[in-house]
């Protein structure tokens, strides 16, 4: 079975979502799941932590598009980080850096979303 | 003098050798640029310079600068090589307007890369021979720099491209894999949409099912109202084509208006099966090929799959329904009695074959006592569980009214009533029963709305039509009506269903109540099993070849 894994975790007032594996059209609806329940429970700053994640393909980029404006509408927003070099060019090659932040460490997007309270 | 003219040629010649280990020291364009310029700076004590390079479409735009400001960078005139090449009276405009004083033209031997431009010098002295020269050297060095950058910019770009095909590709294979493991419509369409959105980068989008006739708009991120009053005035499955741009704004301007960008259809062997609806990117950059043909690709794919589902579902119902029908065929035969009982006074024989689809044919023979015996036959409407079930009803309404001793016309009242309370939605019965008394010698009937029997007497023939209503139309207002016929020996009854009847043949010509008529006259001589042999068997030479689309059911009674 195809290996993906979402775990969530609280900051403060943050949410982190830890992505492990392989997100693809397969996996996708897992995370789906995940952000359905965040957004159930009125949580809208969120920081995707890409650190074990291995592949991303357009359906689970996909999914980051479909959530973003309503986290943006409920003042919250989708910050990304930990990403490694490969992970990172699929999203830089569609253009997401334009419509992102994307940091270093999970710490810095928590840090970000902290100051702009 | 000499020693001067020495110690600068070495001074030049080491700052050469300085600027061509510096700049061919990397590959990036922008640098080189930048190095360029600063040596000249250094060496002609100048404080404006730019370089400008050939682009893509063949025109020199400037593409580093230094001490010139942006307005003044925006007004460099739209020059190509051969306006480089030849003096142009515009460069000559732009320069003397901007205090620029000297350009040289940067080439290698496959062509003009671009030009570098320089101001006046600080020192207000002109430009000597020597520095021009020193000028050429620099270019021919930093040309080859120049060169090599925008080839590995090039490379790179190249590269990006290949990376962003490969990425579409492992989408497109990832999502094959995946749409052929589902069967849900909303899934893969939940799926679809995720990938565009993903590979796109938008946040509005529609997908629409469709054929020539209907459509399905199964989700939208557009004004659902305006696609609907659009597509009611425009049959989507035309789109055979991507459509974008003036393309699209010609024919579907309302699209356009409502924020959709592009629209790709989904084919099937080059028939419209549905739409993809595309809105704005998010990071405003226009739309490519490649992403119109990954549209259409994956659209591709979802179609099939979705397709394919529908199959899947259709051969779930006909299971199902298979079942079902399988179902009420046992029902329906448990139903029936497995044998007739056998009387003094008279000879019963019966004859029934269920067609494919069950239908809802039904007879019973119920022995009341040594001398009184119940006949009926009856046609349920409807098929499969629905008719059995209804059928099964009957067959206990008949059996425990025949027990209790009530006429037989009170008794149909009130088996009309419980039918009619038990069926729903237009079900109904046609009924004909009878009770044999052989004290008697006679025949009592009741007859609600079923094909009439034939009572054959002395070679005379009589159809028994006395009764009412069919069964389970609505409850008894007009009580039914029984008639009682006397019996001899060597009378036939010919109960039969209205399968026999209209059967039909290849032609569709029924087997019709004139032909059975004719054929039981002949045959009355007959044994009760013969007689109703000699009717299947004609109704089977008049079916040959034909499928058999109603129950056939018959009884006979031949009086001993």
């Amino acid at each position: 079975m195809a290996d993906f894994n979402v775990n969530t975790r609280e900051v403060g007032s943050v949410r982190v979502i830890e992505l492990k594996g392989y997100l693809d059209a397969h996996t996708a609806p897992e995370l789906e799941n995940t952000f359905n329940s965040l957004i159930n429970d009125a949580n809208f700053k969120v920081v995707v932590n890409f650190n074990s994640l291995k592949y991303i393909s357009s359906a689970g980029l996909g999914v980051f598009m479909a959530y973003v404006e309503t986290m943006r509408e409920n003042s919250g927003d989708i910050k990304f980080t930990n990403m490694n070099k490969d992970v990172y060019n699929i999203f830089d090659l569609l253009g997401f850096p334009m419509l992102y932040e994307f940091f270093e460490d999970e710490d810095l997007a928590i840090q970000k979303f902290n100051n702009s309270l | 003098m000499l020693a001067k003219d020495n110690s600068t040629a070495i001074g030049n010649l080491s700052a050469l050798v300085d600027f061509s280990n510096l700049i061919n020291s990397s590959l990036d364009l922008e640098f080189a640029l930048n190095n360029i310029l600063l040596t000249c700076f250094g060496k002609f004590h100048t404080t404006k310079g730019l370089i400008a390079l050939t682009d893509n479409s063949g025109y020199v735009s400037a593409s580093a600068s230094k001490g010139i400001s942006k307005e003044v960078i925006d007004s460099f005139p739209k020059l190509n090589e051969d306006n480089l090449k030849n003096e142009s009276v515009e460069l000559n405009e732009f320069m003397s307007k901007n205090n620029l004083e000297i350009k040289r033209i940067i080439e290698t031997s496959s062509g003009i890369l671009g030009i570098i431009i320089l101001g006046k010098r600080f020192t207000k002295q002109p430009y000597s021979d020597e520095d021009l020269d020193f000028l050429k050297t620099i270019t021919n060095i930093g040309s080859t720099a120049i060169e090599n950058s925008l080839a590995v910019d090039k490379l790179r770009k190249v590269n990006r491209d290949l990376d962003a095909k490969v990425n579409q590709l492992s989408s497109l294979f990832d999502l094959s894999k995946e749409f052929s493991g589902i069967l849900s419509k909303e899934r893969i369409t939940k799926l679809l949409t995720y990938s565009i959105i993903g590979q796109l980068l938008v946040t509005k989008y529609a997908i629409i099912y469709c054929d020539d006739h209907n459509y399905d708009i199964l989700e939208s991120k557009f004004d659902e109202e305006k696609l609907t009053s659009l597509f009611q005035k425009n049959n989507c499955a035309t789109i055979s084509e991507p459509l974008f741009g003036d393309n699209l704004n010609n024919n579907y301007s309302g699209l356009t208006e409502t924020g959709v960008e592009i629209v790709v259809p989904m084919l099937i062997k080059g028939k419209t099966k549905g739409l993809i609806l595309v809105g704005r990117r998010r990071n405003l950059q226009p739309f490519t090929k490649s992403d119109i043909e990954f549209v259409s690709s994956v659209g591709g794919l979802a179609i099939i799959s979705i397709e394919n589902a529908s199959l899947f579902e259709e051969t779930l119902e006909k299971q199902r329904l298979e079942k079902d029908l399988e179902i009420a065929r046992n029902i329906q035969r448990n139903l029936l009695p497995d044998k007739i009982p056998n009387l003094n006074y008279a000879e019963i024989a019966a004859y029934n074959q269920s067609a494919r689809q069950v239908g809802g044919d039904y007879y019973d023979v119920i022995k009341l006592d040594d001398k009184r015996t119940v006949v009926a036959i009856a046609d349920v409407s409807g098929k499969g569980v629905q008719a059995a079930l209804l059928m099964a009803n009957l067959q206990a309404f008949l059996r425990a009214i025949s027990k209790q001793n009530i006429d037989i016309s009170e008794a149909s009242n009130l088996i009309n009533d419980l039918v009619s309370e038990n069926t729903m939605g237009g079900s109904f019965i046609t009924f004909f029963w009878g009770i044999l008394d052989e004290d008697k010698k006679s025949f009592k009937y009741v007859n609600a709305g079923h094909n009439p029997p034939l009572h054959i007497s002395q070679g005379k023939m009589a159809k028994l039509k006395t009764g009412g209503m069919i069964f389970g139309v609505m409850e008894t207002l007009i009580p039914y009506k029984s008639e009682t016929v006397s019996l001899s020996s060597g009378d036939s009854i010919i109960l039969f269903t209205d399968g026999i009847t209209e059967a039909m043949d290849v032609t569709k010509t029924e087997y019709s109540d004139e032909r059975l008529e004719e054929l039981v006259l002949t045959k009355c001589k007959n044994s009760a099993q013969e007689i109703i042999n000699s009717v299947v068997d004609d109704v089977k030479l008049h079916t040959k070849g034909a499928n058999q689309s109603d129950d056939i059911t018959s009884l006979v009674i031949k009086i001993k």
